[in-house]
């Protein structure tokens, strides 16, 4: 099992340019429906906080944490996207880049479930093709309003050879281990990718090479 | 006088002597009689006399002392008149001081009788002035509105307003009552009138978002005694965000419909889904709308900026204490989700698509025109692509909204990293034409075949031969171009940063400097993209264009024989055998691309290729066989090579032929053994890059050693 531990629960704004102290960089991207809860759990994630009455996110929001994993300081850049339709040419920009996208609806909204194939053709159209993709059902605390039963997810996900979770940002249900297990599955792609990139010299243009390690991607 | 004394001094027994003279004295009284022995008397006797002696003592010291007692007496006798004198002085003093005490408290009673009869003046004064300022207003009042002077009436109404209210019922009382009832009526019909008129005028002026007239009305306000009621009309005045919202949307609207801005992104997006639009829209087109909703936007964010900047100031003011986060986040909250606010999001999430297309456009078709000039290390692409991303990145900047200028980096950053490094990508896949080289090499002999393959097929085929002198020029301008690209891009991203924390530097918040900073930092990945491409030309050049040539030339080493005696030894000084044509062929083979390609391309390239000679060179050598005079040979033609290769790069070639350097040294020597004296403890600043085996692979390639010598050796 992985171990973590917690380097700053505030966003880090200093970027230093010369070697960063971490073994992996990865971005991971919230999206989905407006109110479905990807704020809250960003904020559960990085601060420990539930904050009520959580306001519509405008544009982007941007956090970052380091946790450790079986020993490897992973810096995570988590990209809280707004859900609302007139943000979403900024936030489809941010796609390309994503190592992870985490694609969140609500459980007692069964509107926000239906609209998750329209995500994934947004996935489709931009993301790169690499991208770890996670359905995370939310607020599983209102288990009594419940909606969308958890099978019913589940094969859908399946279908979609995503991963599925269900969370609760409010009791902090599943939230460190949708992102630490995103994390893992990360770290186990980008060893598979560095080991495939040693077999057959990496092509130009199709070198997405998910992990930024900090000697080569910095100079 | 002298007994008194001495009872004196035995009562009170202050001392010890004086106390036994005492109890001697007590005992002759009563006890001298009653003694009967001799001894006993004589010492009674004894003591008496004692006594005596100090009782006569004590007398002279005390007759001493008279004289001086005596002076002591006279003095005072003399003194008895002053005292007198002193005394009725003293009692004159007195009598003086309570004399002008009585007179100041007469003159201070008078005082204050005259500042009572000056106060009471003064009040009359005022009461009087009063009255007038009544009489003064009442009439002032009545031309004032008369005029439309609001302000005139105004001032007089506060003026009466401030009158003192006691002094007005006073007035009354008085004998002019009637007259100042008269006035005061008038003056508060004057009143009531005026307040409503500039109620009424304020709300007209509301309603007709006059700011002059609202302002002009708004400060009548106090002067009526209404602060509160003013207060809550301008407040009303103010929350015109309502209003603002209303004008932002028919503006939104407005430009919306006659700028066609929804058609024209949804044909930009109908342009981007497929990969053949059936309508097209000319990039350029774009630019005025594309410019207009930026300013619209950096407009908007002015005016909020200035609204949080006033609420903020207003809060400190208000209360300086308790200006909470909540203040700051429900203002936030308001900013945030207004009309305005929304409305121009919206318009940038149609502003972002089409800029995207327009950069993707424009650096398509700067690709399509790419043009190169004869002489010029780079083509126009190049300069054309950086200009149309930095044009957009500038306009996204120029919106102020932060999000928009992320998604354009985003986006730029994704159009040079695959699309842009996807062409150059591809020219360098095309690769490097060896033909025309080796056609060359082939000299005149090779020409006139293919001019007889031509003409046989009965055209004159030169343009086989520039097709390759293009494809060549087209290959080394890439590998220029990749190299510039990554050098732009490094540029980019710091003047963006300058840019923007010029931005910052008006204000912002930290997070959204770390979004501006992630974003751009991507930019260095994709920079680094650009230099491994390089890495991969700069690999195929070497591999397709020098390979081929220089490995012919150094196994040409094989033919000429180092098993050599003196005779040809000196010949072979005389008339170099191999190592100045090598030269003379590296140098023609690396002039070309001299002149084609950048200085630190040409460099890196050199370093390959010597990398590759130094390979090439060992590989061949241990095919050899070498005479003691052949080695020697061997090390003078190594020398000359790295001499050459030192003098064309600027890298250090030495630790690439250390090899070679040792393997000369090894075929140099005299006999086996001598290896030792450089071997082991004896290496000195010598670093062995051989292995031992290597060393014996090495010695055994001299024809004059023997085998078992060599295996004999302990490495």
């Amino acid at each position: 099992m992985y171990v973590y531990y917690q380097s700053g629960d505030l966003p880090v704004f200093v970027f230093r340019m010369s070697m960063e102290d971490y073994d992996y960089l990865f971005k991971i991207v919230l999206i989905g429906n407006a109110g479905v809860g990807k704020t809250c759990l960003v904020r559960r994630f990085t601060q420990g906080l539930f904050p009520p009455g959580q306001g519509a996110t405008i544009g982007v929001d941007f956090m970052i944490k380091t946790v450790e994993i079986k020993g490897e300081k992973v810096k995570l850049q988590i990209w809280d996207t707004a859900g609302q339709e007139r943000f979403r040419s900024i936030t489809q920009s941010y796609y390309r880049s994503a190592n992870a996208l985490i694609l969140t609806y609500d459980i007692t909204c069964e509107d926000s479930f239906r609209c998750l194939p329209e995500w994934l053709r947004e996935i489709e159209q931009y993301a790169n093709n690499q991208v770890v993709t996670i359905l995370v059902g939310n607020k599983i605390d209102l288990a009594e309003k419940r909606e969308v039963l958890r099978q019913r997810a589940e094969d859908f996900a399946e279908a979609q050879s995503m991963l599925y979770l269900e969370t609760s940002a409010k009791e902090s249900d599943n939230v460190e281990k949708l992102f630490l297990d995103l994390a893992c599955e990360l770290i186990r792609e980008a060893k598979q990718n560095k080991l495939d990139n040693n077999d057959t010299a990496p092509m130009p243009g199709e070198g997405k090479t998910i992990n930024y390690l900090s000697c080569c991607s910095l100079n | 006088m002298a007994d008194s004394c001495g009872a004196v001094a035995a009562t009170r027994g202050d001392c010890g002597s004086v106390s036994s003279v005492s109890s001697v004295s007590s005992v002759s009284m009563d006890t001298i009689c009653a003694l009967t022995e001799l001894e006993d008397l004589e010492k009674v006797y004894q003591q008496l006399c004692e006594q005596e002696k100090d009782v006569e003592t004590e007398l002279d010291r005390l007759l001493g002392q008279e004289g001086s007692i005596h002076t002591k007496m006279l003095a005072l006798q003399r003194m008895g008149p002053n005292l007198q004198l002193i005394g009725g002085d003293a009692s004159q003093l007195s009598g003086m001081i309570t004399f002008t005490c009585s007179l100041a408290e007469n003159v201070s009673r008078k005082v204050r009788q005259l500042d009572l009869a000056k106060t009471r003046l003064y009040n009359v004064i005022q009461r009087a002035d009063d009255i007038l300022d009544l009489k003064f207003c009442t009439d002032g009042v009545q031309t004032a509105l008369h005029n439309e002077d609001y302000e005139q009436a105004a001032a007089h109404i506060h003026r009466y307003l401030s009158l003192d209210q006691s002094v007005i019922e006073l007035s009354r009382q008085g004998e002019e009552s009637s007259a100042v009832d008269a006035s005061l009526v008038l003056l508060q019909e004057a009143e009531q009138k005026l307040k409503v008129i500039v109620a009424e005028k304020l709300d007209e002026a509301v309603a007709a978002v006059d700011l002059a007239q609202v302002e002009r009305f708004f400060k009548i306000f106090p002067l009526l005694g209404l602060h509160q009621q003013g207060l809550a009309r301008f407040g009303q005045y103010l929350s015109t965000q309502n209003e603002c919202d209303k004008q932002a949307q028919r503006i939104v609207d407005k430009f919306i419909q006659q700028r066609g801005y929804h058609n024209k992104f949804q044909v930009v997006q109908s342009s981007m889904m497929k990969s053949v639009p059936a309508e097209r829209i000319e990039p350029r087109e774009l630019d005025p709308v594309l410019a207009e909703v930026t300013l619209m936007n950096a407009r908007a964010e002015l005016y909020l900026r200035f609204l949080r900047r006033r609420m903020m100031a207003d809060f400190e003011v208000g209360d300086a204490q308790s200006v909470t986060q909540d203040h700051q986040q429900n203002m936030e909250k308001l900013l945030k989700h207004c009309l305005l606010s929304t409305r121009m999001q919206e318009l940038i999430g149609y502003y972002v698509p089409m800029e995207e297309y327009y950069m993707r456009e424009s650096v398509n078709k700067a690709v399509a025109m790419d043009t190169y000039e004869k002489g010029q290390l780079t083509s126009s692409m190049v300069d054309d692509c950086f200009y149309i991303v930095k044009k957009c990145i500038s306009r996204a900047l120029s919106s102020s909204s932060i999000d928009c200028l992320c998604a354009m980096i985003n986006h730029a950053n994704s159009v040079l990293e695959s699309d842009f490094r996807e062409v150059l990508y591809n020219k360098l896949r095309q690769g490097f034409p060896a033909t025309t080289l080796q056609d060359i090499q082939r000299g005149v002999s090779s020409a006139v075949s293919l001019m007889q393959s031509s003409l046989q097929q009965g055209k004159f085929n030169t343009l086989g031969i520039e097709s390759t002198e293009n494809a060549k020029a087209a290959f080394l301008v890439t590998l220029n171009n990749v190299e510039v690209c990554s050098d732009n891009i490094s540029t980019l991203k710091r003047n963006l940063e300058n840019d923007c924390s010029k931005l910052f530097s008006q204000g912002g918040n930290t997070g959204d400097q770390a979004k501006i900073q992630s974003c751009l930092s991507d930019l260095v990945n994709t920079s680094t993209k650009f230099k491994d491409l390089l890495q991969e030309g700069l690999t195929e050049l070497n591999t397709t264009a020098v390979k081929p040539q220089v490995k012919p030339w150094i196994s040409s080493f094989l033919v000429v024989s180092h098993n050599i005696e003196e005779e040809e030894f000196n010949d072979y000084e005389a008339n170099d055998p191999w190592v100045q044509q090598l030269v003379v062929n590296l140098e023609q083979l690396m002039a070309e691309f001299k002149v084609a390609l950048s200085p630190v391309i040409y460099d890196t390239l050199t370093s390959l290729m010597t990398s590759l000679v130094a390979i090439e060179m060992e590989k061949t050598v241990l095919k050899c066989s070498f005479s003691r005079l052949g080695g020697l040979q061997f090390d003078k033609e190594l020398r000359s090579l790295v001499a050459y290769l030192t003098s064309v790069t600027t890298w250090t070639i030495r630790d690439k032929f250390a090899r070679l350097t040792q393997m000369a040294t090894v075929l140099n020597l005299e006999r086996v053994s001598e290896i030792l004296d450089y071997w082991g403890p004896n290496s000195g600043p010598l670093t062995w890059r051989l292995t031992p085996a290597e060393v014996r692979q090495v010695l055994a390639l001299r024809v004059d050693f023997r085998s078992e010598d060599i295996k004999r050796l302990r490495l």
